[in-house]
């Protein structure tokens, strides 16, 4: 019965207050709902490539041999901690489909049980036979019993489709090292067997060893004996880590454990500042009713417990809302976006930081009521029941000042002596307002960066018209002699094994070019256009960075067919997509290697020659058109992150705001009233409660600006390792900040205007100190 | 024509559902420049009469014109206006702003006058030279009702009300407080309205109007009032 009256009593404070408490609550589920919500996108990327992976039995290490030899299996399956190798087959072939999209070819034996693809239906009956990549098929709406067409060795070779499947190597699925985002219209793989190789090589060719580690193995003293067993044959070793997809996958898993921490964070301190403001006035204005519990005779501790529940009622109330929303607001919503071909899955909600939120929310809510209650139950109940002494006023630092004070008019002193008495309310809306720029600041100039991308990519780097693959029977005596009207660039584009200089062997895109180029103008991080260097590299920067080199450094380069050679890095150069190295094709070839372009840039004098774009030479072909096209319809997410960090900041604004001209104008209803008689007109009084909102709309955005800057910062290096995202926060994006946080704190303060329009004089004068 | 002028005044309240009539037909006239108590027990609707002259209230009927101006019909933003310029209240409880100190409370009532009368002359005149710089809650009570008289006087208003202005002190003090309405009167012309229900102070006025459940029910007019130093209790 005790704590059922008290039980009572405090859902009708609460109802009550509800304009704070349903704040309290509001933000309590924010926090919790940012932390599960994006813990459960990479919780579920996590687990579920995780399962597929183990599904597949996926390699630890692929290396790339030019055609390895029994004996040289036979060795790699010797080494201590291999624990399986299995030789493949793998290229990237044309198909005979629409816009000929390329597949990815893994040729492989019936008994191999490394890398296997997870089938969706049917299966590979025969040798003939292929299985399909299933979202590649799905996009060019072919099903088992169709027949694909890819050309091997250029010979084109027919196979019936038996089996649909996804691929663990495939759940990012990318073309090259040049593309930046999955297109399963374009690219895919197919599973074929290694038999029918002989149909377009003649014979059983090899260029993969998939290698399968034992638990525990050091897999650099595997790397060493891998490279001494193949020696010169070796074209690199790819560790499951550096693979694209798995890479790509676990850069995305790292940057939404940042994401949770920091965009939560700032829901956490403003649910405590809320509760704390809210909690100190209701204990404040209940003192009288403590008072007189305690006479009655309730213990310390049930008093306690009480006003402490207040809190914690919000606080699992908001936890359990925000784990019932987060995963479904942020996990079902953002992970299709990540355009990850995953087999089905659930989301999966990451339990243990559950309930570190749920602990943190509950110090923030709980905990903070306890505080404000433990300031005033060391009083006797007689002290408690006594008329609570008039607040004191008391001299500001700003009256030190006194050339200022004294010109300040005396409403503006009030106001400057009221806010300074509630430093923690007055934290509580700049920090409010700091959140909502910062977010708003952060969302525009995300979106600014990623469409910066396609702008300086295709706009200030890449000035061709057409890119154009060559097949290889297109040399470079050839291709001058076609005659193409236009600009011409060839280049030579190449997965090279390098040696960083801490010793890490990469393999990374390699592009050669006359040192004279035209069509892909390089610039230095500054801006500044650059030419390639005489002797030695370019480097794009965020591949430096993720390499650690600086330009001076020296890298060793693997060279077709021979040892490795030391190459000055002497360039750094800023690419918004697509990281890698440069060289100039004399330097290429004054290291022994032979210039053969694979590609060709081109701007068209007089409209595309359509005959050589579709004729044999030609293997394939985009236009800058469509890669900028492809990069906008990828970047779309963007938007949508965009406007839910632009509602995150408004909720923000709204409840900080809100709760502080209530609470404001509650705390000081007798002197406002006071004011009215003495004949201020209401815009008067309300400006004097206003203004403070004033203050920390202003020093809110100030705050807020470096803050979204940061936090677009932070999301801008995770993203991608592909992109290299560059954007200060933008005179637009200021602009518009200030706007919209502006129309925010305008609208809000308009409600609180209607709301403290209905002071009655009578009876607040009637009211006794 | 009177300086004040109720004319079968009503106020209406409506509490749970009933009505009641606090105010019930009240006619008087007040001249400018005298001392006026409205005598009455709790619930007399002596406060409802000063709220309805002071313009923070509007009557249900009837008429009530204050120095030329009709107050009952007066929208919310012109008797805001009639308070702020016609003015002065002194309040049982002083209601002084905690967050201002005594110099500034005075001065915060000027800054929306059009005439104002110097603050620090008005806290001289009520005695409070040495305590300008002080907060409400560092000051005695008796002070801080002389501070809202500076208050109330320094917006230069031509009507002074005040609503139990000696209710929370001793007599001692009380008296002094007396004597300053009574000199905003005499020396600075002022009509003053006192409310109490203190039979005693209504013997330094010049007419006693008295209220009984909402209505008049007698008016004194008095030759000789006392002085406030006279009056004990």
């Amino acid at each position: 019965m005790v704590m059922q009256s008290l039980f009572i009593k405090s859902l009708r404070d609460m109802q009550k207050s509800k304009v704070q408490f349903l704040s309290i609550l509001i933000m309590a589920t924010l926090a919790v709902c940012i932390v599960t919500g994006i813990d459960s996108i990479w919780k579920t990327v996590e687990l579920h490539s995780e399962s597929m992976y183990a599904a597949a039995n996926i390699s630890d290490l692929w290396v790339n041999v030019l055609n390895p030899t029994e004996k040289e299996l036979w060795g790699i399956s010797r080494i201590e901690g291999v624990e399986k190798a299995e030789k493949r087959f793998v290229l990237d072939a044309l198909s005979d489909l629409e816009n000929s999209p390329t597949l990815r070819v893994y040729a492989v034996s019936g008994k191999g049980v490394l890398d296997r693809p997870q089938l969706l239906s049917g299966k590979l009956s025969s040798r003939s036979g292929a299985i399909l990549d299933e979202v590649f098929a799905r996009m060019h709406g072919l099903d088992i019993g169709d027949d694909i067409s890819i050309k091997l060795n250029n010979k084109w070779i027919r196979f019936p489709i038996q089996g649909l499947a996804l691929s663990s190597e495939h759940i990012y699925s990318v073309k090259g090292s040049t593309d930046t985002f999955p297109d399963p219209k374009k690219y895919g793989f197919i599973i074929i067997n290694e038999d029918m190789l002989k149909n377009a090589y003649g014979r059983k060719i090899y260029n993969q060893i998939s290698v399968k580690l034992s638990p525990g193995a050091d897999i650099t003293k595997v790397k060493t004996h891998i490279f001494n067993a193949v020696g010169d044959d070796l074209a690199g070793i790819v560790a499951r880590e550096d693979h694209r997809s798995v890479s790509n996958i676990n850069a995305n898993i790292q940057q939404f454990k940042l994401l949770a921490a920091v965009f939560s964070l700032m829901f956490f301190i403003v649910t405590a500042l809320i509760t704390q403001s809210t909690m100190m006035r209701l204990v404040e204005n209940q003192r009288g009713q403590i008072g007189i519990l305690k006479a009655l005779g309730y213990g310390k501790k049930s008093i306690l417990w009480h006003y402490t529940s207040y809190g914690v009622y919000m606080g699992l109330l908001g936890a359990f809302l925000g784990l019932l929303s987060g995963p479904v607001i942020f996990g079902k919503m953002l992970i299709p976006w990540l355009r990850l071909n995953f087999t089905d899955y659930k989301i999966s909600i990451n339990h243990s930081n559950f309930i570190i939120s749920l602990v943190l929310i509950l110090l923030c809510t709980g905990g903070i009521s306890l505080y404000s209650c433990l300031r005033l139950l060391g009083d006797s109940p007689s002290v408690l029941l006594r008329i609570k002494p008039p607040k004191e006023g008391s001299h500001i630092f700003l009256e030190y000042l006194s050339g200022l004070w004294s010109r300040m008019r005396f409403s503006r002193r009030l106001i400057a002596r009221n806010t300074s008495r509630n430093k923690i309310r007055l934290i509580m809306s700049i920090l409010g307002i700091t959140g909502c720029t910062g977010l708003i600041v952060a969302a525009f100039t995300i979106i600014n960066m990623i469409n910066g991308i396609a702008r300086h990519t295709y706009n200030v780097t890449y000035t061709y018209d057409h890119k154009i693959l060559l097949d290889s029977k297109a040399d470079s005596r050839f291709i001058h002699n076609m005659g193409l009207e236009g600009t011409v660039q060839q280049i030579r584009e190449t997965a090279a094994e390098i040696i960083c200089p801490n010793g890490e062997r990469q393999l990374e895109l390699l592009t050669v070019s006359p040192q004279k180029s035209p069509l892909i103008r390089l610039k230095d991080v500054e801006g500044n256009p650059v030419l390639l260097p005489d002797e030695g590299a370019a480097i794009t920067r965020k591949l430096a960075d993720t390499l650690k080199i600086k330009a001076g450094d020296i890298i060793e380069l693997k060279r077709t067919n021979k040892g490795y050679i030391r190459v000055p890095v002497k360039q750094i150069v800023y690419l918004a997509t697509g990281q890698g190295m440069y060289m100039s094709d004399t330097y290429y070839e004054s290291i022994g290697e032979i210039f053969k372009p694979t590609a060709i840039l081109v701007k068209w004098d007089n409209g595309p020659d359509w005959s050589f774009l579709r004729g044999d030479y030609a293997e394939e072909y985009v236009s800058r058109a469509d890669q900028i096209a492809d990069v906008k319809s990828s970047t779309r997410v963007v938007y949508i992150a965009g406007v839910m960090l632009i509602i995150m900041g408004g909720i923000l604004a709204f409840v900080v705001l809100y709760n502080s001209s209530i609470l404001n104008f509650s705390e000081r209803i007798r002197d406002l009233t006071t004011l009215k008689v003495l004949g201020f007109y209401q815009k008067e009084i309300r400006s004097l409660v206003l203004t403070e909102n004033t203050l920390s709309v202003i020093a809110g955005l100030i705050l807020g600006m470096p803050v979204g800057k940061v936090l677009a910062e932070i999301v801008a290096k995770g993203l991608n390792d592909q992109m290299d995202l560059i954007g200060n926060v933008s005179f637009a994006t200021v602009v518009f900040s200030v706007a919209i946080t502006a129309v925010f704190a305008l609208f809000i303060n308009s409600i609180a205007a209607v709301k403290m329009k209905s002071i009655d004089m009578i009876e607040s004068l009637k009211s006794v100190e | 024509m009177s300086f004040i002028t109720f004319e079968n005044v009503e106020r209406e309240y409506h509490v749970g559902g009933n009505i009641i009539k606090a105010v019930d037909g009240v006619s008087f006239g007040i001249e400018k420049g005298t001392v006026n108590v409205v005598l009455g027990q709790s619930g007399a609707g002596k406060t409802t009469v000063l709220n309805l002259l002071g313009g923070m209230d509007s009557p249900t009927k009837g008429r009530i014109i204050a120095d030329n101006l009709e107050i009952s019909g007066m929208a919310e933003y012109e008797l805001t206006t009639y308070r702020r310029n016609k003015i002065g209240f002194v309040f049982q409880f002083y209601n002084l702003v905690p967050n201002l100190t005594v110099l500034e409370n005075v001065l915060l009532a000027e800054e929306i006058c059009k005439d104002p009368l110097d603050a620090k002359e008005m806290l001289i005149k009520v005695g409070l030279k040495d305590r300008m710089d002080n907060f409400p809650s560092q000051i005695s009570g008796g002070e801080q009702q002389r501070v809202s008289i500076a208050r109330a006087l320094a917006k230069n208003p031509q009507i002074l009300l005040c609503d139990e202005p000696t209710g929370a002190l001793d007599s001692a003090t009380g008296r002094i407080v007396l004597k300053l309405i009574r000199d905003a009167a005499r020396d600075m012309g002022k009509t003053v309205i006192i409310v109490t229900h203190n039979v005693l102070i209504s013997e330094m006025a010049d007419v006693v109007l008295h209220l009984k459940d909402g209505k008049i029910s007698d008016i004194r007019y008095n030759s000789s009032p006392k002085a406030a130093e006279e009056i004990i209790w």
